[in-house]
């Protein structure tokens, strides 16, 4: 049995020493495109958080109970996994839509796009490597690893937000404004994440 | 430890029994249709429980919506108008991008009248590029025209005046704004879809946003009297009335050192443009006549390429 | 013929992956750590991007669209899988670099993207053929990445180190740039490469925008036509006047040292 310190230390690992964006590349078409604003990147990495917890541990749990027993895991993972992140998005955009219609209004445009950011299906990727253990660990650290990631994803675009905003006023060249100047500035970012290798 | 085996025993037995391709691809093919179904069923069930009324006419009229989400008609984006439309009774018309075509297909939706709206375009009051508007301090710092603004007045002699960084032509969703070579902003008229960007992005409020058949509009917005702005711009509004006198209408009038054209009254003749010494009222009629024939000439030239 | 030379060539030049549309960022980065696995990403997106083409196209008839996405992305996933399971099986090497990047071509947005705009409503040769040419605009995007961050982060060209650099490693002062194939290496070349295409594309533009906009400057609202002219005899009138001043002054004048009267 994993002591806390463990799981401690996944959820540290996944959220800041391998940030998902910064450090595996995971999610970078909505970290450029939802930046510009920090309001949107809140809005945008909440959202993420929410369908990335829930998609791990469903994806897991499909994968464990289902796939690998009947040894279609390596066949059907890919369009298991994707059919149940798209279905889980459609479900919760349903649920919002009707529970709570301004949060809807605030995070809706962004719910249809996270069924295709590779963050999402990235992690539940990850989350295979917990498959040769107890089906009740390997769930909880998924979970773990999808409410940690989600987080890091959320730290990271408003990190980014911010630096963004005030980019826009500074006279650059031409050619570097908007996305160039954005990704130069993501690479000191992921320069500083650097600096947590070697802490997990 | 969970599993779902037990249940499926018998499918486990047949997928032992025939490792064959076959048996392989059966069992997938059950296993993705068995999930699809649940997660269907699941999603089905879902959207019934947790249906929310919405007109499906919001669909329609988003349809004819250019979905530039710009803001024009005042509302936070396309789908908000949709709504606003459909749900709140909003005129059917305020679509500035999507003009008078977007206003007829709403309305057709909607089942009412289209209204009138005409095109409208948006117009530079200021000549005042760095030839003719004297400049009476270096400005070093961001290069927004908002920014300078709140700089002791802003750069130039003229603190009514264009200051020529550029915020508008940033501003522009469309590109309809460029920057001439000279400092002052230039309206490309054919791009501008009147939806008020520049409007709000100029600090000094110089753009304003009219019908196209107004021709004639002046240029300047100083409020100076008359040999303060002599002394601050070549083509600044002196107050000195000529336009006043000349016009047969009653419909331009000097008020606050500026010349205002009253726009009820106004029959765009054109007699204040050739009446003003300081050449500052603009006759746009010519220029547009010119733009349209081009425009023209430039779809004839295109149906043909494209007929061939 | 033409169109489809067009849908070919248009897939490596104006609307070449990454740098033309903005899409396909994530493998871009994560896999271009050296030159063979930056086109082994390229090559197994370019089948699945063919294949998925062909099929989408060939079914999109019968595909309903309130579902298409769903039914878009099912078809990708096959050839995913099917790209995945050949790798595992005869590239294992290339299929432990690139991870989990190759599940993730499913959700790469090109292929998406191509599938929605263009093989939904298109042909299956027009398809085909967009698919082949984004394939390899995008493998083309892939070589110039990860060949400046494998040249300059590595000093190694396909995994064979470039000799006459080796022997300055080691040389005080001289390293190849290792940062540049790990992460914030990745974002600094991208950055720039976009940089630049950003320039040329800009170049261009100016051009024709320079052209649009002076066609329009030229035509600027008329003002004080009358006016003007009155200023221009007025200027000409007073020159003349002041010539004519001048030569009066000058008329009766002092005689010249040569002693000849003037006329």
């Amino acid at each position: 049995m994993d002591t806390f310190i463990e799981y401690f230390r996944l959820f540290f690992s996944v959220a800041l020493v391998s940030n998902l964006v910064l450090a595996k590349f995971l999610g970078l078409c909505p970290f450029i495109g939802v930046t510009k604003k920090t309001s949107s990147a809140v809005g945008m990495g909440f959202a993420v958080i929410f369908v990335m917890a829930l998609a791990s541990v469903a994806t897991f749990a499909i994968y464990k109970l289902v796939l690998m027993p009947l040894g279609l895991e390596k066949a059907l993972n890919i369009v298991v996994f994707i059919l149940v992140i798209a279905s889980l998005v459609q479900f919760v955009e349903m649920v919002v839509q009707k529970v709570s219609p301004p949060l809807y209004r605030a995070l809706g445009i962004y719910l249809p796009l996270i069924t295709t950011n590779c963050a999402v299906l990235g992690v539940t990727q990850l989350n295979l490597a917990f498959r040769d253990g107890s089906f009740g660990a390997g769930l909880l650290k998924s979970a773990i690893q999808g409410v940690g990631g989600g987080l890091g994803f959320l730290l990271a675009m408003i990190l980014m937000s911010g630096m963004r905003e005030r980019l826009d006023t500074l006279p650059l060249p031409k050619a570097m404004k908007g996305v160039p100047i954005a990704f130069v500035t993501t690479a000191c970012l992921a320069l500083a994440f650097l600096g947590f290798t070697g802490m997990a | 430890m969970i599993s779902l085996a037990p249940p499926l025993m018998p499918v486990l037995a047949a997928a032992d029994a025939a490792p064959s391709p076959v048996g392989t691809v059966a069992l997938s093919i059950l296993v993705v249709g068995l999930l699809g179904a649940v997660f269907g069923i699941i999603l089905f069930v879902a959207s019934k429980k947790f249906a929310v009324k919405t007109d499906p006419r919001v669909e329609e009229v988003l349809g004819a919506l250019p979905g530039a989400n710009c803001g024009a008609c005042g509302l936070a984006g396309c789908p908000a108008y949709a709504e606003g439309v459909v749900l709140k009774g909003l005129a059917v018309n305020l679509c500035a991008p999507g003009g008078a075509k977007a206003a007829k297909m709403i309305a057709a939706v909607m089942g009412v009248e289209p209204g009138e709206s005409e095109r409208r375009v948006s117009v530079l009051r200021c000549r005042g590029s760095r030839a003719r508007a004297k400049e009476r301090m270096e400005y070093r710092g961001v290069a927004d025209c908002r920014a300078a603004a709140l700089v002791l007045g802003g750069p130039k002699a003229c603190t009514y005046g264009c200051l020529g960084l550029g915020t508008c032509v940033e501003a522009c969703p469309f590109g309809a704004i460029v920057m001439g070579a000279d400092g002052l902003p230039h309206v490309l008229e054919a791009r501008c879809t009147a939806c008020g960007r520049c409007v709000d992005a100029c600090p000094r409020h110089l753009y304003v946003l009219a019908p196209e058949k107004r021709t004639v509009h002046v240029l300047c917005s100083s409020r100076d009297p008359g040999r303060a702005t002599r002394a601050a711009c070549e083509v600044g509004c002196i107050a000195c009335k000529a336009c006043e006198r000349a016009c047969k209408f009653d419909a331009i009038h000097v008020v606050d050192n500026l010349a205002v054209i009253d726009e009820e009254k106004c029959k765009n003749c054109g007699a204040c443009v050739r009446a003003c010494p300081q050449a500052i009222i603009g006759d746009f009629r010519k220029m547009r006549k010119a733009l349209a024939a081009s425009a023209r000439s430039a779809t004839n030239a295109g149906g043909e390429a494209a007929a061939s | 013929m033409a169109s489809l030379r067009r849908e070919f060539v248009k897939g490596f030049t104006s609307e070449i992956p990454i740098f033309g549309l903005f899409l396909g960022l994530c493998p871009t980065l994560a896999v271009t750590t050296n030159l063979s696995n930056g086109v082994g990403m390229g090559a197994a997106t370019l089948f699945v991007l063919v294949a998925s083409n062909v099929i989408i196209s060939a079914m999109r008839r019968w595909i309903p669209p309130k579902i298409r996405i769903p039914c878009f992305i099912v078809v990708i996933a096959t050839f995913v899988t099917i790209v995945k399971l050949t790798l595992a099986a005869f590239l294992p090497d290339l299929d432990e670099s690139l991870g989990i990047f190759v599940a993730l071509i499913v959700v790469n947005c090109i292929v998406l993207g191509r599938a929605e705009a263009f093989a939904s409503r298109t042909g299956v040769l027009p398809s085909l053929v967009d698919g082949l040419g984004m394939g390899i605009g995008f493998i083309l995007a892939l070589l110039l990445v990860s060949g400046v961050r494998e040249v300059l982060g590595a000093w190694s060209v396909w995994g064979l180190p470039i000799s006459q650099l080796k022997a300055a490693r080691g040389t005080p002062g001289v390293d190849p740039i290792e940062i540049l194939v790990q992460a914030p290496g990745a974002f600094l070349v991208l950055g720039f490469l976009l940089a630049a295409f950003a320039l040329v594309r800009s170049r261009r533009v100016a051009v024709s925008r320079t052209a649009d906009a002076r066609a329009a400057i030229a035509l600027e609202p008329e003002v004080g036509p009358a006016v003007a002219k009155r200023r221009k005899a007025e200027a000409a009138a007073k020159k003349k006047a002041a010539a004519e001043k001048q030569a009066q002054k000058k008329g009766p004048g002092l005689p010249t040292p040569g002693g000849e009267a003037p006329e």
